[in-house]
């Protein structure tokens, strides 16, 4: 049987407020098997987002162990959790956060760079293609709607081949013909290159898409 | 991993430069004006060396005090040069009837001058300017001389006792720079026309020059080492072409070292808005590094990407800095060649703009660095959770540190002095330090005050602001306090200058110096001045000039380095019995008529490192004497008194023609009758108005502190580009904040009472810590380097807290405006 590609043992996370310490998550276990496709839900502030967060490495657990890809990302400092992303995890975000600076061939291209890759804007090209996005690709975000931006975020997360995506809310700041579009896309996506998927969403007939549904409550699972 | 930092880099500057406009305007600044000082020494040093043959009258000069050369030195100087001219300098009296003022005579032979050429009016060569008319020679007069004395063209005047004629007035001396500072306004004449004057006479003071025109490519190097060797212990002093006044190239090595140190303040101050901008930068550029490190880029290749950015926009500050640096002055040269007394030649001094770069490059690095490293280190998680980037790490630190090192390292060495450099650098990092923790009391302070004015508003609101935790107190009292700290220091350095010489000085110096009394006139002298009821102190002694010119059998210059006393003659004195200043040593009885003997400024002699028992040899009128140093006097300078250097035993000097030189010390209003009477009573002495030569001490003071001032206000205005550039930083979250005060039912002008009490307070706070700093700076410069007394002048000390105040409003207010004009929900929607 293949090693889970995520697993989390009892793990907390506690942030510091103005207002003192809040406890995000309170001791979460949970395994993700490679190839499934996994949806958090939860009501607001059930700590959904900080789970996805610590399942990629951008937030440190306060306690119990986080494993990716076999590896502990607890004993991992800042530099070596960016390095261990690249290559192996996309992430899409709500709202999207592409690099203004750049264009949309570049902001795709961008993780390949980072990695290495010879032929990055070539497979960013083709990457931008499959979203269908090949004419916009020398615009600028701002030059682009919420719906064009996000399906360059999604181009982003899949052009290194990832086996882990994670997408937190991808269609939250869409409207509900953009989102649908973009939901088939990320599944298109996934399907296409065989990746885990792990996803936060408000959506039910999203979570539905789902192989599996894990509920969140006030820090816990439910 | 540079290349792909290098791509990213240039993509994101592709979004244009804005957040960098305070970056590259406080970076042009300071690197213009330390561009600006050195391009300017570069043309006087191009001037001074492309102009040194004429300034100093030939392609070199031998220079002897109190007598002419000698058959064997004439000899020498005519088998190897072209031509030789002698002139003959000293100070005299010029009398017109009942009126007596004083004049630096020089008096030329037929070949004056070798080089350049003077300018006359009337227009006429001088050589039938000074043969005169109707039986009297003539004379040529610096046009100050003859309007003093209300000389007109064809007037006669007696200088010693000869009468000469007024011919011309003197509009340009070729050669005036190479005779250095002098108290008396020219007057030229022929040096065989003063047979009679009485006036050069055995121990007349006068400088004899023997001006040379050598053949094209004489080395001058082998022609002076050939004379000094040839000429040895003769009292012979050589200037050659490349350096017509050492005095002058001193005078403006020391002035730009200084203005170059003030220039670093400057630096020092745009590093502050230098952090202040890319601080924010990197604040606006959360998102896209929570990005890049979500994909992978580690926190090198971050700090690669954003230090990528900050260098290519310093090279374009710098590169604009050295521009303006460097043309300013070649523009100004019409300008400043009227202004100033040294020539100037338009040129490019690749050396000033390769420092002003490197200085440039430095200060951009230090004040980026930090900023820089914290947001390199920020996580992914502040991507989405907001909140400060995380700190910078040791290795940030120790590079800052290092590099903060090699800029004062080289500062230090560039410097023509060094302790100074380093004052300086100790200076501002303590006055950095001293504002830095003046911001943080101010914040913490202001957040444990704000709750407490219940019902002002204003005054509530502006205490908070201060006392936020990432507000704009700390930079804005930074780049302002520093600024005003300059301006403090130069302030009072100038203050006290100006006092020690308008009052002080005045107060304690005599009213006349008298020179040139001879032997048998100095007891008829005393007589006259002890019966007149105005004259106060009288003191007399003997005086010759002589170069101290070995220690133990060692040349001086080689044991005292360049310490002024080895450089040129210096006064010396004989007395019988022990001066009530005797430091240390024991003094020869009165009758003594043993070897000669020397007392020496204790001071002076402890800074050459001389010891009693050393053998010196000083050299006067061409004879070597060699003493023994026995004692020590506390000679005080600063009295505006006699003092000597060195003081021998009767018995050394016996036999060599000497003058009496006296101080008078009388009220101003018996001056003008003393040196009547002394003038009409003795025609030979010299009779110099002490007050009129500090008057003109004062003036040349003052145009040195126009410079400094200058220098002080660049660096100024850097704090006040800073200080703006912070402000209109602050001016969005001021707009929200009048918004939400109005939504709440804030009036404007409560509102900008608010922003202006705040602007007020800290502008206040850095005039009172610029005030302290700079009062502690300029007490140091006073005390140590000048020995003078500080004393702290109030109205300077209240311009700069003022200023400091009026200016943080003006900056406040001006960025006030809009936010106070903006509608509430205007301002609010943007914000969602």
């Amino acid at each position: 049987m293949a090693e889970p590609i995520l697993e989390l043992e009892d793990v907390r996370l506690t942030l510091a407020g103005n207002a003192g310490a809040v406890e995000v998550l309170r001791g979460i276990s949970l395994t993700v098997e490679p190839g499934q496709t996994v949806g958090l839900v939860g009501p607001s502030g059930s700590g959904k987002s900080s789970l996805l967060m610590l399942m990629g490495g951008m937030e440190r657990a306060t306690g119990g162990l986080v494993r990716a890809f076999g590896q502990d990302l607890g004993a991992m400092d800042e530099d070596g959790l960016a390095r261990f992303r690249r290559g192996r995890m996309g992430v899409v975000f709500q709202s999207f956060h592409l690099i203004p600076t750049m264009t949309a061939l570049e902001n795709v291209a961008v993780p390949l760079e980072i990695a290495g890759a010879r032929d990055a804007f070539a497979r960013a090209a083709e990457e931008l293609a499959a979203v269908g996005l090949s004419s916009r690709a020398g615009h600028y975000p701002a030059q682009l709607s919420g719906g064009e931006q996000q399906r360059v975020a999604l181009a982003r997360a899949a052009v290194p081949r990832p086996a882990l995506i994670l997408a937190d809310e991808p269609t939250g700041n869409l409207d509900a013909a953009n989102g649908d579009a973009v939901m088939d896309l990320l599944f298109g996506l996934r399907d296409r290159h065989g990746a885990t998927l792990v996803m936060v969403t408000h959506a039910p007939e999203l979570a539905a898409r789902c192989d599996r549904v894990v509920r969140l409550a006030d820090g816990r699972l439910a | 991993m540079m290349p792909l930092a290098l791509r990213l880099a240039g993509r994101e500057l592709r979004g244009g430069l804005r957040g960098f406009r305070v970056f590259l305007l406080c970076l042009s600044l300071g690197v213009m004006a330390i561009a600006a000082v050195g391009t300017l020494r570069g043309m006087i040093a191009a001037g001074l060396a492309d102009q040194g043959a004429v300034l100093l009258g030939g392609d070199a000069r031998l220079q002897f005090t109190y007598r002419f050369a000698s058959e064997a030195e004439r000899d020498w100087m005519a088998a190897r040069a072209l031509q030789v001219s002698e002139v003959v300098d000293f100070r005299s009296m010029i009398v017109v009837g009942e009126d007596r003022a004083l004049t630096q005579v020089k008096a030329v032979d037929d070949l004056y001058p070798l080089v350049g050429a003077l300018r006359l009016e009337p227009d006429l060569p001088l050589d039938q300017a000074l043969a005169g008319r109707d039986g009297l020679p003539g004379a040529v007069l610096d046009p100050v001389l003859a309007a003093r004395l209300g000389l007109a063209i064809g007037d006669s005047f007696r200088l010693g006792a000869q009468d000469f004629v007024l011919m011309a007035r003197l509009i340009h001396e070729p050669d005036s720079l190479g005779g250095g500072f002098s108290l008396g306004p020219r007057s030229l004449v022929r040096r065989a026309d003063l047979a009679a004057s009485g006036l050069i006479g055995p121990g007349t003071l006068f400088d004899s020059e023997y001006r040379l025109t050598l053949p094209a490519g004489t080395d001058l190097d082998m022609l002076q080492a050939e004379a000094e060797a040839e000429f040895a212990d003769s009292g012979l002093r050589w200037n050659d072409r490349r350096s017509a006044n050492p005095g002058v190239d001193r005078f403006v090595a020391r002035l730009s070292d200084f203005l170059v140190l003030v220039g670093l303040a400057g630096l020092a101050v745009g590093g502050v808005g230098i952090a202040t901008a890319v601080r924010a930068w990197a604040e606006a550029r959360r998102e896209t590094l929570g990005i890049l490190r979500v994909l992978g880029a580690d926190g090198r290749l971050i700090l690669a990407v954003m230090l990528a950015q900050v260098l290519a926009v310093s090279a374009l500050g710098i590169a604009v800095g050295l521009l303006f640096g460097a043309l300013l002055p070649m523009l100004a040269a019409p300008i400043l060649s009227g202004l100033l007394p040294f020539p100037l030649q338009a040129t490019l001094s690749l050396r000033a703009l390769v420092e002003a770069g490197f200085y440039g490059v430095l200060t951009a690095l230090i004040f980026s660095l930090w900023p820089l490293s914290g947001a390199a280190r920020q996580r992914a998680a502040a991507l989405f959770r907001g909140g400060a980037g995380a700190r910078p790490g040791w290795t940030a630190a120790s590079v800052v540190a290092g590099l903060a090192l090699t800029l004062i390292g080289t500062a230090t060495l560039l410097s023509g002095n060094r302790w100074l450099a380093l004052g300086t650098a100790g200076g501002i990092a303590v006055a950095l330090a001293l504002l830095a923790l003046a911001g943080m009391g101010l914040r913490r302070s202001a957040r444990r005050l704000a709750h407490r004015p219940r019902g002002r508003l204003a005054l509530r609101a502006a205490l908070a602001a201060l006392g936020a935790p990432r507000g704009e107190a700390v930079p804005a009292l930074l780049a302002l306090g520093l600024g005003l700290t300059v301006l403090a220091a130069m302030g009072q350095i100038d203050a006290n200058l100006r006092r020690t010489i308008a009052a002080d000085l005045p107060a304690r110096a005599p009213a006349f110096y008298v020179l040139d009394i001879q032997p048998d006139q100095i007891d008829a002298f005393r007589k006259m001045l002890s019966d007149d009821p105005e004259v106060g102190k009288v003191e007399a002694a003997p005086m010759l000039r002589g170069v101290l010119s070995r220690i133990n059998g060692r040349p001086a210059a080689e044991v005292a380095g360049d310490h002024w006393v080895v450089r040129g003659d210096r006064g010396l004195t004989t007395l019988a019995g022990a001066p009530a200043d005797l430091a240390s040593g024991k003094w020869w009885p009165a009758d003594y008529s043993g070897p000669p003997q020397l007392a020496f400024s204790a001071k002076e002699g402890a800074e050459i490192g001389l010891k009693l028992g050393d053998r010196l040899s000083v050299n006067v009128l061409g004879r070597e004497i060699e003493a023994e140093l026995v004692a020590f006097r506390n000679v005080d300078f600063s009295s505006a008194g006699m003092g000597f250097i060195m003081t021998l035993n009767p018995g050394a000097l016996a036999g060599a023609p000497q003058t009496h030189i006296a101080t008078i010390h009388a009220p101003p209003d018996a001056e003008a009758r003393l040196m009547r009477d002394l003038g009409r009573a003795f025609p030979n002495i010299t009779l110099i108005a002490v007050r009129g030569a500090i008057a003109r001490a004062a003036e040349a003071l003052g145009a040195i502190a126009t410079a400094t001032a200058t220098a002080a206000a660049s660096v100024m205005v850097t704090g006040l580009v800073v200080l703006v550039g912070t402000a209109a930083a602050g001016e969005g979250a001021r707009a929200r904040e009048a918004a939400i005060l109005k939504v709440l039912g804030a009036t404007r002008g409560m509102i900008l009472r608010s922003f202006a009490l705040r602007a007020a307070l800290l502008g206040t706070m850095a005039g009172a810590v610029a005030l302290v700093a700079g009062s502690a700076a300029a007490w140091a410069v006073i005390v140590w380097v000048m020995e003078g007394e500080f004393m702290l002048a109030p109205l300077v000390a209240l311009a700069i807290v003022g200023g400091g105040a009026l200016a943080s409003l003006l900056a406040g207010l001006a960025f006030a405006l809009r936010p106070l004009r903006a509608r509430p929900a205007q301002v609010l929607r943007a914000t969602e």
